[in-house]
């Protein structure tokens, strides 16, 4: 029985000829699932060319192709993929750090030139490119870090009452973890005015390796440690990890380099000059960054170099504009220890212009660079601002630094919204507290939160030190007591809220509400809005003589004035912070430097 | 039964080497080569047969025509670029490679994938072993002039590989499995579908059982061919299915349950024959308990929850010194991945334990002197086996 | 002449040769102060001359024009700014060797008069070519003083760089 149900059994098969046929008669046109991971797309302006999608593809099949000019945070290539070599994992989608490369569900695509199926996905049209359906990475990126590790500050409880730098610093393991996020795609090297090279310290610290790390910050910048805490990292806002994630902490990085190597072993990792002496001799006025760093360059080149600086102390700005809480003079002066190191003769107190004139140096000096930054703190003469009780930011700034007595009323207001007004609240709001006990600073600024100038965190650090901070007020007047025992005393600043500030082309154009005035009580008023260079020091015949630009000394892309022997860097030409001061100081040094190179030819 | 039994005295003998002489000088023998094309090998390979009349008297697997270097060109990938090449060391069942490479790293870097992760990817080596098996019930059909079994399987087959492309994107090579976790969850009303699939598989199945399992003709061909001594079992590291079929009881989604597999409810299916229908009938029962296990999984599996763990930079990830061996269970026997790491951001080795390596070759050499040459094909698809994982 | 002024009504050509007397004298008041000035912030003053000069070029083709021929003796109603416009005519104070910022408060106090005038004008006429003309003027001077402004903006509020 068993041996004929084996015989008959099998002819049940034969039910399926009478089935519908299975087959897909056509599956030309069959559309592939929703997730299916089909040809690229790449929304062209959202990407930014960092090329993460190149480095992970595993096939090497995406080249980072030029489609237009590179602008900060966007190299301007794209990827272009080879599908000779797709193996269609992916893994380019996952890792995108804009979220720009997709794919699309489509899967079948006919040419008979092989070499169309090498394209740059979004610049070269393809009938899939507006498709919806296709693979889309699911969630946030996960194949590269996308928080920054928090750092630690000091609470505002503890920080408010003196001058005690308020950020930590990262810890080792910190770092570590930070500097794991990079993805190396060097956007930043391409927006740092110094272009320092910055994926590459950060990969030494991944490797743990500090003397590599503080070696490639010197070959940038000799004011690594300043920079690492108050550069204003532009770096970071070019940084592909910002997209869909947190950037890089690039100047908390830099700065744990320079933490991490002892004040001896990083005179000895940079070393002395090597060259033999020129013999030439340059003068530099102003110690800031930008003439620290052209001392610091042409003194390696083998230049003798007079660094002349009006101050008690070099370091400029750095000093004598940034509070203690936010650069501690130490850690400036460790990085001047080793520009000095260098031969370089810093003359403090010596005030050109009157001490020495401008001649006396061209006499003197084979080339002369003009560093002198922006230290005259401009007044925004509303009715009132003339008489005691109102002050310019930057003098108070430059007076807390140097120790003297400043007045440290209870009230004060201060008006501005950039970093320069943010400093002197925050300097104020200590002192008072000091003196006081008690904060009691107001902000007015003419901008609105959405356009303020100031950094956010700097708002932050305001706000939680007790600072007020009252955004779109336009200043009308300082009020003073027209009668009694304080006639003549400030008694506030009155204000119009700012209705607009600019107009549909981003232009200043502000639009007050007259019907909304308020008088912001105050025993001073600090004046922090703009600066300018104080070029009296060059004398009138230098000033005639000299080519300007639109208020600003004329210089060639080298930073040479019209005048042959005199060269300008830094804030009074370039500005506005220090890292674009550290660029300024080494594209004048390297001009300098080969003028003096031809001079020496000459004289052979 | 009608046998061929030939004249074993005209049979060439062992030399004072061991080898056999045969001397083809002598007409008496004929050089057969059994594949690389030939529609009854399994996959790109081959068999270089002596024949005496229609018996087989030796037998040499030949391969390498699939030969890509997969483990050395893993050592010049950094750890995310070895993910997308794994999967095509094995094209039928490549999931069990990207599942054992993840845990192999996953293991040495000190990650551990979220629970959401571990049951997605049982449930994918659940259906690519049930694809996995599809071939092969396809293949023995096939191997036997029962070309119908082939069409339904591969039917079916595609129903599940149309599941695979909704949930991974992917047809063949799914590359879902990163290390880490997987890429995604499953898509919206998927265990629907999934049942709809595993329901028409069970129709087509029940027709093979009609058709295959109830015939005369396989039975005659597979009942008492090709059997493999138990003995051999241990010595020529015969593993999975082939040895489940002489009675052993060994699966490692039993023995050393990893994944969710100790979360399942499941029986070890084992024959006692050890010839090739006991091996087939190993494979159609255990096709049985993977559409139980994916059933039991869609309905076990959590609803939602992160199926990535935190990753450190793929783009520069290193790997501290270590090495490691992860095995699994897949369609043909144990399936492992031995990953050694030296703090670089590479694999300093990568060795794949493919269960055909031992099966094809060794085991396959073995078996062949003394068969008919119509059976050698039924013997090889028996074995199941895959060249791509013997040469990596 | 400056007794009329004090009428309530005027006449188009009347208006328009004090627009462009307003104009004259400043384009004379700054080519004045460029030598006196410091070079640095010399542009500024040119910059200045410049834009008044082309002011007086342009009043002086439209008064020639055909079509404003005609209506050059349309009586319209003097505005209230006249008077301050006068006024910045008549009394430029600027000290001797002023800076960037009371050149610049000092151009852009001169262009709230201008278009005021010019608003004032643009209201009291009724549509038509006059009317046109005035509303011209005044976005004219609209957008001079927008340039005054964000220059303003950006040399003494931004850091002077």
């Amino acid at each position: 029985m068993g041996n004929l149900r084996d015989v008959l059994s099998p002819f049940t098969a034969w039910k399926h000829l009478i089935e519908t046929p299975v087959t897909i008669r056509n599956p030309i046109g069959r559309e592939a699932a929703d997730g299916y991971r089909g040809f690229h797309q790449n929304d062209i302006e959202k990407c930014i060319g960092c090329g993460s999608c190149e480095v992970i593809c595993q096939n090497a099949a995406i080249d980072m192709v030029p489609v237009s000019a590179p602008v900060d945070g966007d190299s301007g290539l794209r990827p272009k993929i080879d599908y000779g070599r797709c193996c269609w994992c992916a893994l380019c989608v996952d890792v995108c750090m804009t979220g720009s490369l997709t794919m699309s569900n489509e899967y079948t695509w006919v040419d008979a030139d092989p070499d169309a199926f090498r394209f740059i996905p979004g610049v070269d049209p393809k009938p899939w490119d507006d498709m919806e359906k296709g693979y889309r990475r699911e969630g946030a990126r996960v194949l590269t870090g996308a928080e920054r590790v928090e750092m630690g500050e000091l609470p505002p409880e503890a920080r408010i009452d003196n001058f005690d730098e308020i950020v930590v610093g990262y810890t080792r393991e910190q770092a570590m973890i930070e500097a794991d996020r990079c993805v190396e795609c060097g956007l930043c090297v391409a927006t740092c005015p110094a272009h320092m090279d910055i994926p590459d310290y950060i990969a030494a610290i991944r490797e743990g390796d500090y003397d590599l790390g503080l070696q490639i910050l010197y070959e940038t910048n000799p004011f690594s440690e300043v920079c690492g805490r108050v550069c204003t990292h532009k770096c970071e806002t070019a940084c592909a990890a910002r997209h869909e994630g947190d950037p890089i902490a690039i100047r908390w990085l830099k700065r744990h380099i320079v933490d991490n190597v002892s004040e001896d072993r990083r005179l000895e990792i940079v070393g002395t000059p090597q060259a033999l002496p020129t013999g030439r001799k340059v003068a530099i006025v102003g110690a800031g960054p930008a003439g620290l760093t052209a001392a610091y360059d042409l003194a390696r080149q083998g230049h003798a170099v007079t660094v002349y600086e009006a101050q008690d102390k070099p370091g400029g700005m750095m000093r004598y504009g940034i509070p203690e809480y936010r650069l501690p003079y130490d850690a400036l002066d460790r990085d001047i220890a080793v520009i000095a190191a260098q031969g370089v003769t810093i003359k403090t107190g010596v005030r050109i212009g009157r001490e020495i004139a401008m001649d006396k140096l061209r006499g003197e000096f084979d080339a002369v660079v003009l560093s002198i930054g922006l230290h005259i703190g401009r007044s925004t003469r509303i009715p009132g601002t003339e008489g005691p009780g109102v002050e310019a930011a930057i003098d108070l700034l430059a007076r807390i630094t140097a120790g003297e007595e400043v007045p440290v009323p209870e009230r004060v207001v201060v008006i501005g919204g950039g970093n320069v007004a943010m400093d002197i609240a925050r300097s104020m709001a200590r002192l008072q507290k000091r003196k006081h006990g008690a904060v009691g600073v107001t902000v007015t600024a003419l901008e609105d939160f959405a356009h303020f100038l100031a950094d956010r965190e700097e708002i932050e650090e305001s706000f939680d030190e007790g600072i007020e901070i009252v955004d779109a007020r336009g200043p009308q007047e300082v009020v003073r007591y027209k009668s009694g025992k304080r006639k003549g005393a400030v008694k506030g600043l009155r204000t119009w809220a700012v209705t607009s500030i600019f107009d549909g082309q981003g232009r200043f154009a502000p639009q007050y509400d007259q019907g909304d005035e308020r008088l912001h009580p105050a025993d001073m008023v600090v004046e922090a809005i703009g600066q300018a260079a104080d070029v009296s020091i060059l004398g009138e015949d230098l000033t005639e003589a000299l080519e300007w630009t639109r208020g600003r000394l004329a210089v060639d892309p080298a930073g040479r004035s019209s005048e042959p022997w005199l060269w300008a860097a830094g804030d009074a030409v370039h500005g506005p912070d220090v890292i674009t001061a550290v660029a300024d100081g080494h594209r004048v040094a390297a001009s300098v430097g080969a003028m003096l190179m031809a001079m020496g030819e000459v004289a052979r | 039964m009608i046998r061929f039994e030939p004249d074993r005295s005209q049979y060439p003998q062992p030399g004072d080497d061991g080898k056999l002489e045969i001397d083809l000088e002598t007409g008496k023998y004929l050089k057969l080569w059994h594949g690389p094309n030939h529609p009854g090998i399994t996959g790109n390979m081959s068999v270089e047969l002596t024949l005496c009349g229609d018996e087989v008297v030796e037998g040499k697997v030949h391969v390498g025509y699939l030969h890509r270097g997969f483990e050395k060109l893993m050592e010049r990938r950094t750890f995310i670029q070895v993910f997308p090449i794994v999967c095509r060391v094995c094209v039928p069942e490549p999931d069990f490679n990207e599942w054992c490479y993840a845990q192999a790293v996953e293991e040495l870097a000190g990650i551990e994938a979220p629970e959401m992760a571990q049951w997605t990817r049982t449930l994918i080596l659940e259906m690519g072993r049930f694809n996995s098996y599809m071939m092969a019930m396809g293949g023995i059909g096939g191997a036997l002039g029962m070309g119908v079994i082939g069409q339904w399987m591969t039917y079916v087959r595609d129903l599940m590989l149309d599941r695979f492309e909704e949930m991974t994107g992917a047809r063949i090579y799914h590359m879902f499995i990163l290390p880490g976790g997987v890429r995604g969850h499953l898509p919206e009303g998927f265990a629907g579908r999934m049942e709809e699939v595993l329901a028409t598989a069970e129709r087509y199945l029940a027709d093979v059982d009609k058709a295959m399992f109830t015939n005369a003709v396989f039975k005659a061909r597979t009942k008492g061919v090709g059997v493999i001594d138990p003995a051999l079992f241990e010595p020529y590291g015969v593993t999975g299915p082939n040895a489940r079929a002489g009675g052993v009881a060994k699966d490692l989604r039993k023995d050393a349950p990893y994944l969710v597999y100790d979360q399942l409810d499941f029986e070890v299916v084992t024959e006692t024959a050890s010839d090739i229908w006991a091996r087939a009938m190993v494979r159609r029962r255990d096709i049985d308990v993977s559409i139980a296990l994916i059933r039991q999984i869609l309905a076990k599996m959590p609803k939602d929850g992160p199926v990535m763990a935190k990753l450190p930079n793929v783009l520069h990830w290193k790997i501290p010194r270590g090495e490691t061996y992860v095995a699994g269970e897949s369609s043909r026997g144990e399936y492992g991945y031995y990953l050694v790491t030296d703090g670089s951001g590479y694999p300093r080795r990568v060795n794949v334990r493919g269960p055909s390596y031992t099966h094809a070759m060794a085991l396959l050499e073995h078996l062949i002197p003394g068969t008919n040459i119509a059976d050698v094909a039924a013997l090889m698809v028996s074995l199941h086996t895959y060249p791509p994982e013997i040469e990596r | 002449m400056k007794t009329g002024k004090l009428s309530q009504m005027t006449s188009a050509e009347e208006v328009l040769e004090t627009v462009a007397e307003f104009s004259r004298e400043a384009h004379s008041f700054y080519t004045d102060l460029v030598p006196k000035v410091t070079k640095n912030i010399r542009y500024l003053v040119e910059d200045l001359a410049r834009a008044e000069l082309a002011h007086v070029r342009m009043l002086s083709d439209l008064v020639k024009s055909p079509d404003m021929r005609d209506h050059l003796k349309d009586a319209i109603l003097r505005p209230e700014a006249d008077r301050r416009f006068s006024d910045a005519v008549q009394a430029p104070e600027l000290g001797d060797t002023p800076d960037d910022q009371q050149v610049l408060q000092y151009a852009l106090a001169r262009e709230q008069v201008a278009l005021e005038e010019f608003s004032e004008l643009a209201a009291n006429t009724p549509p038509g070519l006059l009317h046109e003309v005035f509303s011209f003027l005044a976005n004219e001077e609209t957008r001079q003083k927008a340039d005054l402004e964000a220059l303003y903006y950006e040399i003494v509020h931004s850091g002077g760089v």
